[in-house]
């Protein structure tokens, strides 16, 4: 007899009892199917925090704060009761990044690029020559280095340069009506930002006359995104007119920046973030940001995962338990092949091959049934809570994730199988003959 | 015609242990030759079954040897032990040992199956089979179905679907009535004439007994009385037809006397029923 023998009469015995190798493979398939949509949740993130970070690059970029911020934000969080020291607060009110630290920072081996920002903001833009006033809530800066914006448009805002340059969210750039084919067309268009000066605007009468309008021109059009967060991007020249033009009659050392960013070295990234240390300030690159978002997930998945071993570890007791059953029943079968010259491997083969099967059905059914789900969920979460986030999807199905988790849990059926094949395997046929 | 098939020599075997043990067989001494059609006779618990397992090597002796073909089986390994019994033998047993789900003729196929012949091979060979038991209109009948007369002859199809050498049969007509039985005794008998398949039958039924070459009887595990009937028959027969002879001569007549033997020489089986 050859394997397709074995395989289509393994199968046809489980046909046999169907009830009994129905709720077999009910349970294999609840522990396959929670395996197989975490892994896919699993891959969804994990492809979507690559795409991100493929868009926004950004080895080499830190963002920096003084080590005292951090803590304090720390401290905010805290329930801790602690005495209070009068050294330590004066110490710690020291949030700013200071002129010595910059200077510090500017001569570590491998920084290529040290910009403290101090705060910016713009009230609204408005292309040049349009009425149309749209509200900014949040500029960002695009700091210098390789740090990518996920782009849809035109090219990134060069914080190299003297000109004043901005690249626009994608839903900005469709209120001013520029949207799907013509998104092109907004390139290279000149832009006004309207600049508030913060003590000017105590002054005045009409707030208008204390906002600078600035110039600036449109370079590219970003795509909505996690990292690409909240609002629009300008290079770096722009967001010193516009700190500058905010800050105006204000004394300097209340302007001072509470970050920066720096473009350094990738390969020395960490004994840059050390010395960083040394000097007072926290660094982070985008791979500790995304780090922490990914290791959330990770335990998270790692839990459900677990959940589902579980679920396969009672599913293969399930599976000694049929198959027990099932070698029981046909003792006088097992005592005829062997009688007719049926080898204990074959019969062992059979059996086995049958446990084998019970696992291929429970993760095929998984992967059907958390293929529709996952494919419902996608569909669900598309149109509401990840509308936001297009490029988005939850749950990603990838072939060697599933084929891989099917051969694992064929490969823990035949474990289960291992113990009643044998028991088949080993029985006299002369006694199985005599059994009634 | 007196090639020798299996010879035993000094065979025991002893079931269970210490306080239950017993001997069902206590020192068997046997020659059978190809050919010959032998009837295994004796009491309820004597060891018949017994020794025609060790015979048809299902199970191993305690003591003694078998040996088949003039080769000793304890010296086999497993392996050639199940192809042997695939190739060489054929069941027949008296409960209808098959499938009772499968259709009758996978039931018939599996020994093929085990063998490994292809699908359409095995499908011809046991379509044969069965036309020689004449059930091929069964085929694809469920076993189970079948009346209990029908499910002996289906498993004489799967005894013969190998070509077997030897058919060994436990009570093949035991659990049917005299017609039936009679029907199975004639399709055996006419495979042992035809293709000259030996014939090892253990029965209680002693007129089947009678219809074999060669009785053996056992009693508490030992042979008892070993008659070659053949012989006998052959012998009988000889002085049957001398005694025609003489009657023939003594009417003097033109008598057809090719239709009086036929009667007188009582043929066991007719060949062409069986088909
Ligand atoms: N597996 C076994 N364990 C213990 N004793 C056994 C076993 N098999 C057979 N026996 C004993 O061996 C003896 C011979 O058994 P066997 O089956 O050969 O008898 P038999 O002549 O075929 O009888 P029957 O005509 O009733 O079938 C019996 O007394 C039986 O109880
Ligand atoms: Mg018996």
């Amino acid at each position: 007899m050859k394997a397709l023998d074995i395989i289509k009469e393994a199968n046809q015995s489980l046909l046999r009892n169907k009830l009994r190798s129905f709720l077999t493979i009910l349970a294999i398939f609840i522990g396959s199917f929670v395996i197989i949509i975490s892994t896919g949740i699993n891959a969804g993130v994990n492809d979507f925090i690559d795409k991100q970070m493929n868009s926004v690059g950004g080895e080499g970029y830190l963002e920096i704060m003084n080590t005292n911020a951090t803590q304090q934000a720390a401290a905010m969080f805290s329930s801790e009761v602690q005495e209070y020291s009068e050294e330590e607060e004066e110490q710690s009110t020291d949030i700013y990044i200071t002129e010595e630290q910059i200077e510090k920072a500017k001569k570590i081996d491998g920084v290529k690029s040290f910009d403290a920002l101090p705060s910016a903001k713009a009230e609204y833009l408005q292309l040049v020559g349009k009425d149309k006033k749209i509200k900014v809530a949040h500029i960002n800066l695009v700091p210098r280095g390789n740090l990518n914006m996920d782009l849809i448009a035109g090219r990134k805002a060069d914080s190299d340069s003297d000109n004043y340059e901005i690249i626009l969210t994608q839903e900005i750039a469709e209120a001013f009506g520029y949207k799907g084919d013509s998104l092109d067309d907004i390139l290279g268009k000149k832009i006004y930002l309207a600049i508030p000066g913060t003590i000017k605007c105590y002054t005045v009468q009409k707030h208008s006359d204390c906002q600078t309008k600035v110039e600036a021109e449109i370079v590219g059009v970003q795509a909505p995104g996690v990292l690409a967060m909240a609002g629009s991007r300008v290079n770096v020249a722009l967001w010193n007119k516009m700190s500058e033009i905010n800050n105006e009659g204000v004394p300097k050392e209340n302007t001072l920046a509470v970050q920066a960013t720096a473009d350094v070295d990738p390969d020395k990234i960490d004994d840059i973030k050390k010395e960083m240390e040394d000097i007072g300030l926290t660094s982070m690159s985008l791979e500790d940001e995304i780090g922490s978002i990914k290791t959330f997930f990770d335990a998270m998945l790692t839990v459900l995962k677990i959940f589902g071993g579980i679920a396969l570890v009672a599913a293969s007791i399930g599976i000694i338990n049929t198959l027990l059953m099932s070698v029981q029943e046909r003792t006088r079968e097992i005592g005829l092949d062997k009688a007719l010259g049926m080898s204990n491997g074959r019969v062992f083969a059979t059996f086995a091959i049958e446990a084998i099967s019970l696992g291929f059905w429970g993760s095929l059914f998984g992967i059907i049934v958390s293929f529709l789900i996952g494919q419902a969920v996608n569909f669900v979460t598309h149109e509401t809570i990840l509308s936001s986030l297009p490029t988005f999807q939850l749950i990603i199905f990838r072939a060697v994730d599933l084929i891989s988790i099917t051969l694992i849990i064929m490969l823990i059926a035949l474990l289960a199988g291992v113990l009643p094949a044998r028991k088949a395997s080993k029985k006299d046929p002369i006694d199985s003959l005599r059994y009634e | 015609m007196t090639e020798n098939l299996l010879t035993v020599r000094g065979l025991h075997k002893v079931y269970g242990k210490r306080d239950s043990k017993f001997e069902a067989l206590r020192g068997i001494n046997l020659k059978i030759n190809r050919g010959e059609s032998v009837a295994i006779v004796g009491k309820s618990g004597s060891g018949k079954s017994t020794l025609m397992h060790l015979l048809a090597l299902l199970d191993r002796p305690t003591k003694g040897e078998i040996l088949l073909d003039g080769t000793n089986t304890s010296k086999l390994k497993q392996r050639q032990l199940n192809k042997l019994r695939n190739k060489e033998f054929g069941f027949v047993f008296q409960q209808f040992f098959m499938n009772a789900n499968d259709t009758v003729l996978n039931n018939v196929i599996l020994p093929l199956k085990i063998a490994g012949v292809s699908a359409k091979e095995r499908k011809r060979r046991a379509m044969h089979a069965l036309t020689i038991v004449g059930l091929e209109s069964k085929a694809k009948n469920k076993a189970s179905d079948l009346s209990g007369g029908q499910k002996q002859r289906v498993c004489i199809a799967r005894a013969i679907v190998n070509d077997p050498a030897v058919i060994f049969a436990d009570e093949p007509t035991g659990n049917l009535d005299s017609n039936t039985g009679a029907k199975i005794e004639e399709i055996l008998f006419s495979l042992n004439r035809e293709k000259d398949i030996t014939l090892i039958i253990v029965t209680h039924d002693e007129e089947l007994a009678e219809k074999c070459d060669r009785q053996i009887r056992i009693t508490d595990g030992r042979i008892t009385s070993d008659e070659d009937i053949a012989e006998e028959r052959e012998l009988a027969e000889m002085a049957q037809e001398e005694k025609e002879e003489r009657h023939r001569k003594h009417l003097s007549g033109d008598m057809d006397a090719d239709g009086l033997r036929d009667d007188a020489t009582v043929s066991h089986v007719k060949v062409k029923e069986v088909k």
